[in-house]
C-alpha cells in the first residue's frame, strides 16, 4: 500500500475500530443495566404498586391507595416485630467487640492459631438451617447443652426458646456465634495491614499497649468496622431463617417474630400480599434511612492519615 | 456520545421488554409445567408412612391407566409456601392437596378447576363418601361447605380428632376403662387424671400424668361441648367473650396450674407431651387416624373414647380434612380428575391407604367393615366414625377467607395457660382484635368473589 492510500484509509479504519469497540462497550454496559432493570427496578416498581393494592398474591389486584400503610400504623404485631428486629441488633456491637478481641489474639504467635482460626470460621461456612436446628436442641430447657453447661457452674438456665424474656437473647447469642468468624477474619486482615512503623514510633514515645490499641489499632481498622456495621445492620434487618426454624410460630406471644418473619406470614399464610408488601417497603425505607445516617456519621468521623 | 448513551438505554430497555414479553407469553400460554399427554404432576405432603402409602397407590394408578405421575412431596409445614411459589411461578401441579381454608381464594384466583361435571362423567358415587368431606370442597361463590355449591376438590380423607387413653396405664392403676358411649364429665375426667398423676418410681419427681393438652388443638372440642363457639353461624361475629368459652379455656389452664394433672409448662416445653405420651407417661391424649400407624408400634395398648363433655353433656371435637384439587390450567384435565377421583374414592386404593394406618376409609361402604375389625388397634375404631357422623365439626377457620382472625386467639394466650391472667379477662381483651381481622377477611372474600 502506498502512503497516500494509507493516509486516506487511516481515519476510516480508526472510526470503524472506534465504532466496533463502542458496540462492544454498549453490550457490556447493557448486561448489568438490563440485570438492574429486570431484577431490581422492575420488582421494586411492582412492589411499590402492589403495596397500594388489596391482593392475595394470585388473583386480581385492586388499587386501594395508601390503606395498607394506614393499616400498619395500628398494627400492634408489626410494631412488635419491628422492635424485635431492633432488639436483635444488640448482637452487632457485641459481635464486633468480640471479633476484634479475637482478631487481636489470633494476630499473636500462639500455638495452634491456624486451627483456632479454622474453628472460628467453621460456623460461617455451615448451613444456617442446620445450625439453627442444632441450637434449638442446645437450648432445650432440660436436656440442652447450654443449660447443662450452666448447671456445671451452678446456674439453673431458663427454658430459652419458650420464654418471652430469654428467647430473643438466645437467638442473639446464636447469631453472634455464627457471625464471629467472618468479622474476625476481616479484622485480622485489617490489623495486619496497619504499618508496623506506627507502633514502633508509639513505643519510642513511650505509649502503653492499651494506648496503642485505642490510638492506633482502633482508628486504623475503622473502615472495616464501618463496613461491618453497615452490612450487619442490613443483614440483621432481614433475619428470618433462624427465627422460622427455632420458633416456627414466632415464639411465645410473637416475642421472637422478626419483621421479615411477620411479612412472610402475612403473605403466605394469610395470603395478604398487598399489606405484606407494604410492610416490606416500610422495612426497606427504615434500613435505607439508617444506612444513610451511617454514611453521614462516617464522613464526619473518618480518620485521615496525613 | 449522548446519542450512544441513549442507544445503550434503548437496547437495554428493548431486551428487558423482550424478557418481560417472554414472561407474559408464558402466562397467556397457560400451564408451563412439563405435562405431556399422559404425564401428570401430583403435589402433596405427609409423614414418611403417608408418602409410602400414596406412592404405592400412585404406582397402581399408573399401572391401571398408563398415565405417568411425577410426584412432588413436601414436609407438612413447607407445603403451603411451596404450593404458592409454584402457583406464582406459573408451575401449578396438575393435581394437588388443597386445604379447606385456602379453597376460596384458589377458586377466586382461577387456580382450581370446577370438577363437578367431570366427576359426574366418571360415575364417582359421591353419596358413598362422607358428606362432610365432599361438602368441604363445595363453594357457591359466597359460602363454602354447602351441599349446593360447585365441586372444586375431592376429600383426600376426613380426619376425626378423637380422645384416646393408655389402656395399659389405666388397667395398672385399677381404674375402670372409659365408657365407649357415655362421655366423662369434666369433673369425672379430672378426678381420674388426679389418680393417674403420680411418682411411680419414688424418686420424688412426678413421672406419670393424666394428660397434656396443646391448647391449639384441644380447646375446640371442650369449648363446643360447653356450648361455646368462635363465631356466629354465618361467620360474621366473633363470639369468644362468653362465660362458656371462658370455662373451657380456664379448664385447660387449671389442669396445669390448679389440678396439676399435666406436666408443667416448662416440662412440656422441653419434652413435648406427644413424646411423653409415646413413652407411656401420659394417660389421656388425643389421637387422629394419621397417628394410628405410629401408635400401633408403641409398647402399650391404647384405645379411643368419646371426648369428655362440658355443660351440654354431648361430646364435641373437630374433623380435619384435606382435599385433592385439579389445576385450572392442566394440560390433561381428564386424566387429572381421574387421578383425584382415584385417590379419593377408588375402592382398592382406599383399602390400601386404610391398611397403611394413615386414614379412615372415606367410603361409607368400607367404614363398617373397618370399625368391625376390633382385632386391629385401636379396638374402638367406631369412635372415629361417630365423630364424622355425629359429633365432629369443621375447624373454626376452615371456611373463612383467611385464618388470621383465628390465629389471633392463640397469639397471646400464654399468660392464661401460665395462670397469670384469667381466661375471662383474656377473652374480653382478644375478642375485638379478632373481630377486626374477621371483618377484614370477610371483606376480602367479598372483594375476591366479586372480581371473578
Amino acid at each position: 500500500m502506498t502512503t497516500a492510500t494509507k493516509s486516506r484509509v487511516q481515519p476510516r479504519r480508526h472510526s470503524q475500530l472506534y465504532r466496533s469497540e463502542n458496540r462492544w462497550a454498549l453490550l457490556f454496559v447493557a448486561a448489568p443495566v438490563m440485570g438492574f432493570l429486570l431484577f431490581t427496578a422492575y420488582p421494586l416498581c411492582f412492589a411499590l404498586y402492589a403495596s397500594l393494592t388489596n391482593w392475595n398474591g394470585l388473583g386480581r389486584m385492586k388499587f386501594i391507595g395508601v390503606s395498607n400503610y394506614i393499616g400498619l400504623l395500628g398494627n400492634a404485631n408489626f410494631h412488635k416485630a419491628l422492635l424485635n428486629t431492633l432488639f436483635y441488633m444488640i448482637g452487632i456491637p457485641i459481635g464486633l467487640i468480640l471479633s476484634l478481641l479475637l482478631a487481636m489474639a489470633m494476630n499473636r504467635k500462639i500455638r495452634g492459631r491456624t486451627i483456632l482460626r479454622t474453628v472460628y470460621y467453621i460456623p460461617v461456612i455451615s448451613s444456617l438451617a442446620a445450625i439453627a436446628i442444632l441450637w434449638q436442641w442446645a437450648y432445650n430447657g432440660d436436656f440442652g447443652l447450654v443449660n447443662q453447661a450452666l448447671d456445671l457452674i451452678g446456674i439453673q438456665g431458663p427454658n430459652w426458646l419458650q420464654s418471652t424474656t430469654w428467647a430473643k437473647p438466645g437467638i442473639i447469642i446464636m447469631a453472634v456465634w455464627k457471625g464471629l468468624g467472618y468479622s474476625m477474619l476481616l479484622y485480622l486482615a485489617a490489623i495486619q495491614s496497619v504499618p508496623k512503623s506506627l507502633y514502633e514510633a508509639a513505643t519510642l514515645d513511650g505509649a502503653s499497649g492499651s494506648r496503642q490499641f485505642t490510638a492506633i489499632t482502633i482508628p486504623m481498622v475503622q473502615p472495616v468496622t464501618f463496613f461491618l456495621i453497615v452490612t450487619n445492620i442490613i443483614g440483621g434487618a432481614q433475619i428470618f431463617t433462624e427465627i422460622n426454624i427455632m420458633t416456627p410460630t414466632g415464639g411465645p406471644e410473637l416475642s421472637t417474630a422478626s419483621a421479615v418473619w411477620l411479612i412472610w406470614r402475612e403473605a403466605f399464610r394469610y395470603q395478604k400480599m398487598g399489606s405484606a408488601t407494604a410492610m416490606a417497603i416500610v422495612l426497606g425505607l427504615i434500613v435505607m434511612i439508617v444506612t444513610l445516617i451511617q454514611f453521614r456519621l462516617n464522613r464526619n468521623s473518618s480518620f485521615v492519615l496525613d | 456520545m449522548q446519542k450512544k448513551q441513549a442507544a445503550a438505554i434503548i437496547v437495554a430497555l428493548g431486551l428487558t421488554a423482550g424478557g418481560l414479553a417472554g414472561c407474559a407469553d408464558q402466562t397467556a400460554g397457560g400451564d408451563s409445567s412439563t405435562t405431556g399427554a399422559d404425564t401428570l404432576t401430583y403435589m402433596f405432603r405427609g409423614s414418611e408412612d403417608e408418602k409410602a402409602a400414596y406412592q404405592a397407590a400412585i404406582d397402581q394408578f399408573t399401572a391401571d391407566t398408563g398415565v405417568t405421575v411425577d410426584v412432588i412431596v413436601t414436609d407438612a409445614d413447607q407445603y403451603a409456601t411451596k404450593l404458592q411459589a409454584a402457583i406464582a411461578g406459573n408451575q401449578v401441579p396438575d393435581v394437588f392437596y388443597v386445604e379447606q381454608g385456602s379453597l376460596q381464594s384458589y377458586v377466586n384466583s382461577g387456580v382450581l378447576m370446577d370438577i363437578t361435571d367431570k366427576v359426574e362423567e366418571l360415575d364417582v358415587d359421591l353419596s358413598n363418601i362422607w358428606q362432610y368431606g365432599v361438602d368441604s370442597y363445595r363453594y357457591d361463590g359466597t359460602l363454602q361447605g354447602t351441599p349446593d355449591g360447585r365441586l372444586y376438590g375431592l376429600p383426600k380423607d376426613v380426619g376425626p380428632f378423637a380422645m384416646g387413653y393408655n389402656k395399659t396405664m389405666l388397667e395398672a392403676a385399677g381404674i375402670p376403662l372409659p365408657d365407649q358411649d357415655k362421655p366423662y364429665t369434666w369433673d369425672e375426667w379430672t378426678s381420674v387424671m388426679k389418680q393417674l398423676t403420680k411418682d411411680t418410681d419414688s424418686d420424688g419427681a412426678i413421672d406419670q400424668w393424666g394428660t397434656g393438652l396443646n391448647v391449639s388443638w384441644n380447646i375446640q372440642g371442650l369449648a363446643w361441648s360447653n356450648g361455646a363457639d368462635w363465631t356466629n353461624a354465618d361467620k360474621t361475629e366473633v363470639t369468644v367473650d362468653t362465660p362458656e368459652m371462658a370455662q373451657a379455656l380456664q379448664y385447660i389452664a387449671d389442669m396445669t396450674n390448679i389440678d396439676k394433672v399435666t406436666p408443667s409448662s416448662s416440662e412440656a416445653a422441653t419434652l413435648d407431651t406427644y413424646q411423653r405420651w409415646m413413652a407411656g407417661d401420659i394417660g389421656f391424649f388425643p389421637i387422629g387416624p394419621w397417628d394410628v400407624s405410629t401408635y400401633n408400634k408403641l409398647d402399650f395398648d391404647y384405645d379411643l373414647m368419646p371426648f369428655p363433655a362440658g355443660s351440654t353433656g354431648k361430646p364435641a371435637t373437630w374433623i380435619g380434612s384435606l382435599g385433592i384439587g385439579v389445576s385450572q390450567t392442566t394440560g390433561n384435565p381428564d386424566a387429572a380428575v381421574k387421578l383425584a377421583a382415584y385417590l379419593s374414592s377408588d375402592a382398592d386404593c382406599m383399602k390400601q391407604l386404610v391398611a397403611a394406618g394413615i386414614q379412615i376409609p372415606s367410603l361409607l361402604d368400607q367404614a363398617e367393615t373397618y370399625a368391625a375389625d376390633t382385632a386391629a388397634k385401636p379396638a374402638n375404631k367406631q369412635e372415629f366414625l361417630d365423630i364424622v357422623e355425629d359429633y365432629g365439626r369443621a375447624m373454626p377457620a376452615a371456611y373463612t377467607y383467611s385464618p388470621a382472625w383465628y390465629d389471633e386467639f392463640f397469639t397471646n394466650i400464654q399468660p392464661v395457660l401460665d395462670g397469670t391472667q384469667t381466661a375471662a379477662d383474656y377473652l374480653k381483651e382478644v375478642q375485638p382484635r379478632m373481630q377486626d381481622l374477621l371483618d377484614q377477611a370477610n371483606a376480602d372474600a367479598k372483594e375476591a368473589a366479586g372480581g371473578q
